[in-house]
């Protein structure tokens, strides 16, 4: 069972990604106008929508820095925008209509579309990868101004589509189009491979970790209209990461899966082409389809699926060509 | 250099080109076939008037300019304000088939001959697939398989972009598209497949100012 709690028309074009923090939802478009919409108490109100003259291309990506409200942005443009909102009011819950968040930082160095940005935990690092096939990292400041390089990782032999920070390590994860996901970890003052995991028949469009600090694990979807589950299991004698694919999920996408989310609550949702939105739940290791939403965007494409938790419920949300974003509740099988 | 497949590509006339039959009604109605073709195509996205009288069948300009501006709203936080319940007319299912599929495509320009795809053979019309209800809830799926003339060039994804763009702007929301080198036509055919189907890199290369002007000449000859 799953339910529509909400449906709101955001973008005149494609909706590419959307994260929450702190109940406040933004999104990246092909229009180049964030927006940024306020969920606590149920009030969907939009509340900022950011300078559309900031960005020249498609914005991609957005990603909030962990207990703050400032925002990252990676576009087509090849640059990376930081936006905030001066916090020293942090009450969210009432709503307001004039945000208002500024334009902090404009960070250049990829050659080409930047595809997607993730902060790290703790917020002190910026994951960023591009279709030039690298991952940089960025270190940043208390305040979110200053942004120094201080690693370009290029394993990747193609396009980088995706980055995700594991939720308590220094662990970074990268799926590209070259079909792999790859691993990275922090090593003394630099970066470096940890792991390649091959398994995917297809460009690989997303993962994400597992929300548990006893296990490292990592769910992906790919083109090849798989969802499959990795875990890490230890270092080997050269000090290389091991994972191993532990499961496929039951396969009932058509078409590309384009977003994958692993929530608090366990659950795993997975989303794409075929605008169909499923809902895997874990028993005894085996993982089962609990919830299947055919055509959640209408006969469009959806690009992404995210979990969220705003006034203490477990909530998903989707963002799709239509440019809806769409919010579902209740994952009772 | 790319090596021809066939040194005298067989050209097909334009006026020899596969079409449908009803399709001379329109051509007696207004004198130009492909001018006919175009206009059945916008009713069919516009779901107006289908009789001669209509107004706006009369105006070509006008179903341009309403075709460009039918952007949705900005802003609808409403859950209940579905577009389809603007339509207040009940419209039978009008499924879409190979041949307006073909008409969309055989007048693209090749980027490298001043021949139309449909005149080389690149796009024929037996190498399209459709699946289609023609209910415009449903989710539909149209399937292109291209012959490009030569068997190694980076022209093939020029060409696939094309074809793509052309299809994405015209075709309604429902469809998926998928274009693919038909096999055997091209050496690194799965290469070239993965890129033209990879929805990212063709959002990117449409925001690509100097791709966009070789693939707008290329449509330029679309009737």
């Amino acid at each position: 069972m799953i339910k529509q709690v909400k449906s709101l028309k955001l973008h005149k074009d494609k909706i590419w990604d959307l994260e929450e923090s702190n109940g406040l939802l933004g999104t990246a478009s092909t229009d180049r106008c964030i927006k940024i919409v306020n969920l606590n108490k149920e009030a969907y109100q939009l509340i900022d929508e950011l300078d559309d003259t900031v960005h020249k291309k498609t914005i991609r990506s957005v990603a909030w820095r962990p207990s703050s409200t400032t925002l990252a942005a990676g576009s087509f443009d090849s640059t990376i925008s930081i936006w905030s909102k001066d916090d020293s009011a942090h009450d969210f819950t009432s709503p307001t209509t004039n945000f208002e968040m500024e334009l902090m930082a404009i960070i250049e160095g990829h050659e080409n579309e930047v595809k997607s940005v993730a902060w790290s935990y703790d917020g002190l690092y910026l994951a960023s990868c591009s279709r030039d096939k690298s991952v940089w990292i960025w270190e940043t400041d208390e305040m979110g101004e200053e942004y120094e390089c201080v690693s370009v990782l290029q394993e990747h032999s193609q396009d980088v589509k995706h980055v995700v920070w594991h939720p308590s390590l220094h662990l970074l994860a990268s799926s590209s189009y070259d079909d792999t996901v790859r691993i990275w970890r922090e090593s003394d003052d630099d970066w470096e491979a940890a792991a390649v995991l091959n398994g995917h028949d297809g460009t690989v469009w997303c993962s994400d970790f597992e929300k548990a600090e006893s296990k490292v694990r990592l769910c992906s979807g790919s083109d090849d209209r798989t969802v499959r589950v990795w875990r890490y299991i230890g270092d080997d004698e050269d000090d290389e990461q091991e994972w191993e694919c532990e499961s496929v999920l039951p396969q009932v996408h058509s078409r590309a899966i384009y977003s994958v989310t692993w929530g608090e609550n366990g659950l795993i949702a997975s989303t794409g082409s075929d605008g169909l939105l499923v809902i895997y739940r874990e028993v005894d290791g085996q993982w089962e389809i609990i919830g299947k939403k055919e055509q959640c965007h209408g006969t469009q494409e959806v690009n992404v699926v995210k979990w969220m938790i705003v006034d203490d419920k477990s909530l998903l949300a989707t963002g799709g060509d239509d440019g809806h974003v769409n919010i579902w509740e209740d994952f009772s099988p | 250099m790319s090596e021809f497949i066939n040194e005298n590509p067989n050209v097909v006339e334009d006026n020899e080109l596969p079409r449908r039959k009803e399709d001379e009604a329109y051509q007696s109605l207004l004198g130009n076939a492909a001018n006919g073709e175009a206009l059945r195509r916008r009713k069919l996205l516009l779901k107006i008037n289908h009789s001669a009288q209509s107004q706006a069948l009369k105006n070509v300009e006008l179903l341009d300019r309403l075709l460009l501006t039918s952007v949705p709203p900005e802003l609808i936080p409403d859950n209940n304000e579905d577009t389809s319940e603007d339509d207040s007319f009940d419209e039978p299912a009008d499924p879409i088939d190979s041949q307006e599929i073909y008409d969309l495509i055989a007048h693209i320009s090749d980027p490298e001959h001043p021949l139309s795809l449909g005149q080389l053979s690149v796009v024929n019309l037996q190498d399209i697939e459709v699946h289609d209800s023609g209910e415009k809830d449903k989710m539909a799926e149209v399937i292109v398989r291209i012959t490009p003339t030569i068997t190694h060039c980076s022209l093939a994804t020029l060409i696939g972009l094309g074809i793509r763009v052309r299809l994405d702007r015209a075709l309604p929301e429902r469809f998926r598209i998928t274009i693919l080198l038909k096999t055997g036509s091209h050496q690194s055919e799965n290469q070239v497949n993965k890129q033209l189907n990879d929805k990212e890199r063709v959002a990117a290369a449409c925001e690509n100012e100097q791709l966009l002007g070789v693939v707008s000449k290329m449509l330029s000859t679309c009737k």
